[in-house]
């Protein structure tokens, strides 16, 4: 396992003397290749997790590994392993060009500058950066300046790289070539990653696992598919290329069909003998797309952050 | 890895050095103009003659005093600004203990400060016509007492990380360098003389002071060296020890990239 966190806890003093539970007992893990989605409202705790599997913050209990390295006993070994682009800061010296500041990180992780030059113009060329490689990186966009602060961050090739909203306040351009990067990482290169999002579309696209968590707890953890696949129920989504009759319509009716204009509906269906019998009746009319309305997981964030699907489940 | 981290610190403040002179430049300016105004009206005051016979012991006091803060407070400085602009987080990341990569840091700023000291030394003399002679011997005074500066500076450094705030800190700091660089603390009669060992600088600057003065040796200077060698030493521990403690408070407190 690449990354094991166990049971971490994490709690703050207020200035009234008040303390407050931060993180609760959150415990997660990763494998190499894999992309996880570290979800929550706003002041859940993710950055606090984040933070504390980079060791940026202390942890009253618990522990994590990073590739068998505890972060409590072999602290520097551990960080080897790891690279993250924080939110909400530059993670860049902005007077340095790209180039410049990839050996500059390098060299503190110890990475001869020959290398960390060579595989810094390697990661810049992924990314399609090669043309900006000289330029100081205030000169650069915010997207752009996003890709470099991963490539910083990959340049000593750790295996567990840390993302904490990596796509916030980027166009969608940018964004893309984000995503992009960041499966490529997983899938080609085999780094595990941890990113933290509030855009349900990205975690979507990306993860292979979700960890939702909520007031410092975990509530959800499992494969996306799993847990999408869970809150989806027995609705079918139909797509027609033609319109219906008015006996079709009263019968969709009946079922409480949706539409979503003339051409398109949405159906619970209560066996799935029902499926064959909607078939039937949409004759002759032909139908484009018949498909399970599988649940996005911004219905599952929804559903289990504002809802009642609290019960701290593990699909 | 040390060394390839400290090239790393040593080329970073070298691209920025030769990308943006005018800051060096204007730093050097300033520095010799706010010498060359005291040294106007302290002529004024005493007569150039008085003065004259001084301006070695205070062209050097000076020197030294501004070596020393920069050597104090580039630490400090360096994690308020780091902090500010989000890439403190960043270098906490490095495998290498971050009071390492911070002397590692002081040393790459030093060298950028020798140039800018340098620099000014050399406006300095040409502006007030007087060139001093300064023996090698004294460089080991002087190397003591940036050592006992980086421990001093860790000290700095240690509120910073807490408060993320180092220049009102700095600004009363500079008052008390001065004092211990201007006062002769090893000629304090009797046995008071020994609380030199103690204060930061003490020794090194009663060996510098002696040196400058022309006194080739001076009773008990071997000694006086020793001891300042024990200072610097006691101060880069308290200091580093110090630091650790705060790094790791403001780790508890979740207050490492900011306050």
């Amino acid at each position: 396992m690449l990354l094991e966190v166990e049971a971490v806890r994490k709690s703050y003093r207020r200035r009234g003397g008040a303390e407050v539970l931060a993180v609760r007992d959150v415990s997660l893990q990763l494998s190499a290749g894999r992309i996880l989605a570290f979800l929550g409202p706003n002041g859940a705790g993710k950055t606090t997790t984040i933070k504390m599997i980079a060791g940026l913050v202390k942890m009253d209990a618990g522990d994590v590994r990073i590739a068998g390295h505890s972060l409590r006993t072999a602290g520097a070994s551990a960080r080897r392993q790891l690279g993250a682009v924080l939110e909400g800061s530059r993670n860049l010296y902005w007077r340095l060009t790209p180039v410049e500041n990839i050996e500059y990180w390098a060299g503190i992780r110890g990475v001869p500058r020959r290398e960390a030059r060579e595989r810094g113009l390697e990661l810049l060329r992924l990314c399609g950066l090669e043309e900006k490689a000289h330029q100081t990186v205030q000169q650069l966009s915010r997207g752009m300046q996003q890709l470099v602060a991963i490539c910083a961050a990959l340049v000593h090739r750790p295996n567990l790289l840390l993302l904490d909203e990596p796509t916030l306040g980027l166009d969608l351009d940018a964004a893309d070539r984000i995503q992009q990067l960041v499966e490529q990482l997983a899938r080609v290169n085999g780094v595990g990653i941890l990113l933290t999002t509030h855009q349900m579309e990205v975690a979507q696209r990306l993860s292979d696992e979700v960890v939702l968590i909520r007031e410092g707890a975990v509530i959800l953890h499992g494969p996306t598919d799993v847990v999408r696949e869970r809150l989806s129920g027995d609705a079918y989504v139909f797509e027609l290329a033609g319109n219906l009759s008015a006996e079709q319509r009263a019968y969709l009716a009946k079922r409480d069909a949706e539409f979503d204009g003339s051409l398109a509906f949405r159906v619970v269906l209560s066996s799935p003998g029902d499926f064959y019998e909607v078939i039937a009746r949409l004759q002759p009319c032909p139908i484009v797309r018949a498909s399970r309305d599988t649940a996005d997981l911004g219905a599952v964030f929804r559903h289990y952050v504002h809802g009642d699907g609290n019960e701290g489940a593990q699909p | 890895m040390i060394l390839t981290a400290l090239a790393a610190e040593l080329r970073r403040e070298l691209t920025q050095l030769f990308r943006y002179p005018t800051e060096l430049l204007s730093e050097v300016l300033f520095i010799s103009i706010v010498f060359y105004g005291l040294f106007l009206g302290g002529s004024y005051m005493a007569g150039r003659g008085i003065l004259g016979s001084r301006l070695s012991d205070i062209i050097i006091g000076y020197t030294l005093w501004t070596l020393m803060m920069g050597a104090i407070g580039n630490m400090g400085w360096a994690i308020a600004n780091e902090a500010q602009n989000g890439t403190l987080e960043q270098v906490c990341l490095a495998p290498l203990p971050i009071r390492v990569i911070f002397a590692l840091r002081s040393v790459a700023n030093l060298a950028y400060d020798f140039v800018l000291t340098g620099l000014a030394l050399v406006l300095i003399m040409v502006l007030t016509g007087h060139f001093i002679h300064f023996s090698p011997l004294e460089l080991v005074p002087v190397i003591l007492s940036i050592g006992v500066s980086f421990g001093v500076g860790y000290l700095v450094a240690s509120v910073t990380i807490l408060f993320k705030r180092s220049n009102q800190f700095l600004n009363l700091l500079q008052f008390g360098v001065l004092f211990l660089v201007m006062t002769p603390f090893t000629d304090l009669p009797g046995v008071f003389k020994y609380i030199a060992v103690v204060v930061p600088i003490g020794p090194q600057m009663g060996v510098l002071r002696h040196l400058a003065l022309g006194q080739s040796s001076f009773p008990g200077e071997e000694a006086w060296l020793l001891l300042g060698i024990v200072n610097m030493l006691l101060w880069l521990v308290i200091g580093y020890a110090v630091y650790g403690a705060a790094h790791e408070r403001a780790r508890s407190r979740g207050a490492l990239g900011h306050y």
